[in-house]
């Protein structure tokens, strides 16, 4: 009996990790954790588990008989429970997006200085804009003149303002920039000026839209949206930047 | 609830981990299935013939392998345990180890795409490059220490194992791979439970600790070069996306940031619990502090020279 428990091990936590990867995969929750370039090897990889879960347990490890036999037959239960329990845990537990605190402890990115050098982007003619880019705007006068007091609509988190807010009629709104994964994601925030009092729980998603302005403020040149409304928002499918 | 420098929460820290599982995950499998391959596949003669003879050559080759065997530093772990089971000296697994999460095609492009406008090319060849003499000084160094004072007593004990399955006896190639399954499974829980504990430490730090409590050590070379290091170690990146994070600390000297991009893919605290399936604990301990020592001091020079 000890013998088959033991020799299940194995496939019960590839088999687990099969389906957790094939979960995220398969519901869409991989896009809230991961740059889009690493979606396909996560389901390459919950198939490769799945089948080696199988594999494992249809052609089991051959015991070794001899007595000075060094192998590693994988540990005991309390390994096994460190490979399941944390993953199911925190699978259950996490909101798939940071909150307060994350983004307050990383500190929010208002200054296209600290982001990758700026790449033209091909002029689609949409209305919806990053975040981001209004921040690129600040450094970049020809995407300055296409966002100067345009109509603009975007889609973030809300902040309440820390600092620059002298009237109390700002407060910012905030998305994830992302290369890999949500470890590196860099919350990018822009100043929101609004006549009616943003009254929300941090890290509410609201869509503001508004007209984009480029104001001088302590010395640089800074994004400012001055809204028209500001309403709040279901979490885009997408809610990271890239 | 920001100006503290220690806010834990449950969900950032369940979300953090998470991610980083997710992406990691994959590399490991890869990994460790390379190295179930190898123990089946790779005559440890084949492997030897082709090393170069002397052990400064031969260090110099492995810490220049990642060009053409690119590998990150969670999936590399699992590949040098099985070559060095296979007799490929420690010195020349080490720095392959070591350099390979630096020396390789994708992180010179994402180090050069991080740090456009910054200096890109200069910064990209000096990331490069000391991280290859790093990992060759290192490599080295430990070449004449003896391997009961590096590996952990398990894989010597099982060096002796390792047997080859080429040659007129050689097994059906159905039950060789059969082998080699077994062989990448056991590595793969093996590392798997190690990588899980040192992201889950490393996951507290990057989501609870208040990163501005770091911002006034910009000013002081030492200061700004050891902070660095220091925070790569604790924030465990991928190689291939830490420059992105590195070049946002614009308040730091470009040395500083040299020392987090080559300090961060040979020794952080999910590595630590990665190479302690391989080395003994206090070898790995003596590994990061000497690493620390090492690439701290030439940054520090790097920065007194104006960089």
């Amino acid at each position: 009996m000890n013998v088959i428990a033991s020799g299940l091990r194995t496939p019960i936590v590839l088999l687990t990790w099969g389906v957790v990867l094939g979960y995220f995969c398969i519901t869409n929750r991989i896009a809230s954790y991961l740059h889009p370039s690493f979606h396909a090897l996560t389901w390459v990889s919950a198939a490769v588990l799945i089948l080696l879960a199988v594999a494992t347990a249809l052609l089991p490890e051959k015991s070794c008989t001899h007595d000075d036999c060094h192998h590693h037959h994988g540990g005991g239960w309390l390994s096994t429970l460190v490979l399941i329990v944390p993953l199911i845990a925190a699978t259950t537990l996490s909101p798939s997006e940071f909150g307060i605190a994350a983004v307050q402890n990383r500190g929010t990115v208002q200054d296209m200085s600290q982001l990758p050098a700026f790449v033209p982007r091909a002029d689609d003619g949409r209305a919806k804009i990053q975040l981001v880019d209004l921040l690129y705007a600040t450094a970049e006068p020809s995407m300055r003149e296409d966002f100067e007091n345009r109509n603009i609509e975007i889609v973030g988190q809300f902040l309440p303002a820390r600092t620059g807010n002298p009237d109390g009629d700002r407060f910012e709104i905030v998305r994830m920039f992302v290369m890999c994964c949500a470890a590196d994601a860099r919350p990018v925030s822009v100043a929101v000026q609004s006549d009616r009092p943003a009254d929300f729980p941090a890290m509410t998603w609201l869509k503001v839209t508004g007209r984009a302005t480029f104001p001088f403020e302590n010395g640089r040149r800074t994004a400012l949206v001055v809204a028209d409304s500001v309403t709040e928002v279901e979490a885009p499918a997408e809610t990271f930047i890239y | 609830m920001g100006s503290s420098w220690f806010t834990f929460n449950l969900g950032d820290f369940s979300y953090a981990f998470l991610s980083v599982l997710l992406e990691g995950v994959p590399f490991l499998i890869l990994g460790t299935l390379l190295s179930g391959l190898i123990d089946e596949f790779l005559p440890s003669r084949l492997m030897l013939r082709f090393l170069p003879r002397s052990r400064f050559w031969g260090v110099c080759a492995g810490a220049g392998l990642g060009l053409i065997f690119p590998m990150c530093e969670c999936g590399i772990v699992p590949v040098i345990r099985r070559l060095i089971g296979k007799g490929l000296p420690i010195s020349h697994a080490m720095a392959y180890m070591l350099a390979a999460p630096i020396v390789n095609p994708l992180v010179a492009v994402s180090t050069f795409a991080a740090f456009r406008g910054q200096g890109a090319v200069e910064f990209t060849i000096l990331r490069l490059s000391l991280g290859y003499a790093v990992a060759v000084a290192v490599s080295l160094a430990i070449s004449g220490l003896p391997m009961a004072r590096i590996l952990r007593p398990r894989l010597i004990a099982s060096l002796g194992e390792t047997h080859d399955h080429d040659g007129p006896h050689a097994l059906p190639v159905r039950r060789r791979l059969t082998s080699a399954m077994h062989s990448g499974v056991r590595d793969f829980l093996d590392v798997l439970l190690y990588f899980i504990l040192g992201v889950a430490i490393a996951s507290v730090f990057s989501t609870a600790v208040n990163q501005k409590i770091i911002l006034p050590f910009a000013s002081n070379d030492w200061l700004a070069v050891a902070t660095m290091m220091g925070l790569a170690g604790i924030l465990a990146l991928c190689s291939t996306s830490d420059a992105f994070i590195a070049a946002t600390f614009v308040a730091f000297p470009a040395a500083a940031k040299l020392a987090f991009l080559v300090f961060g893919p040979m020794m952080d605290l999910k590595l630590i619990f990665i190479y302690s399936s391989v080395f003994r604990k206090r070898f790995v301990l003596g590994l990061a502090a000497g690493l620390f020592v090492l690439i701290g001091l030439i940054c520090v020079r790097l920065a007194s020279t104006g960089l």
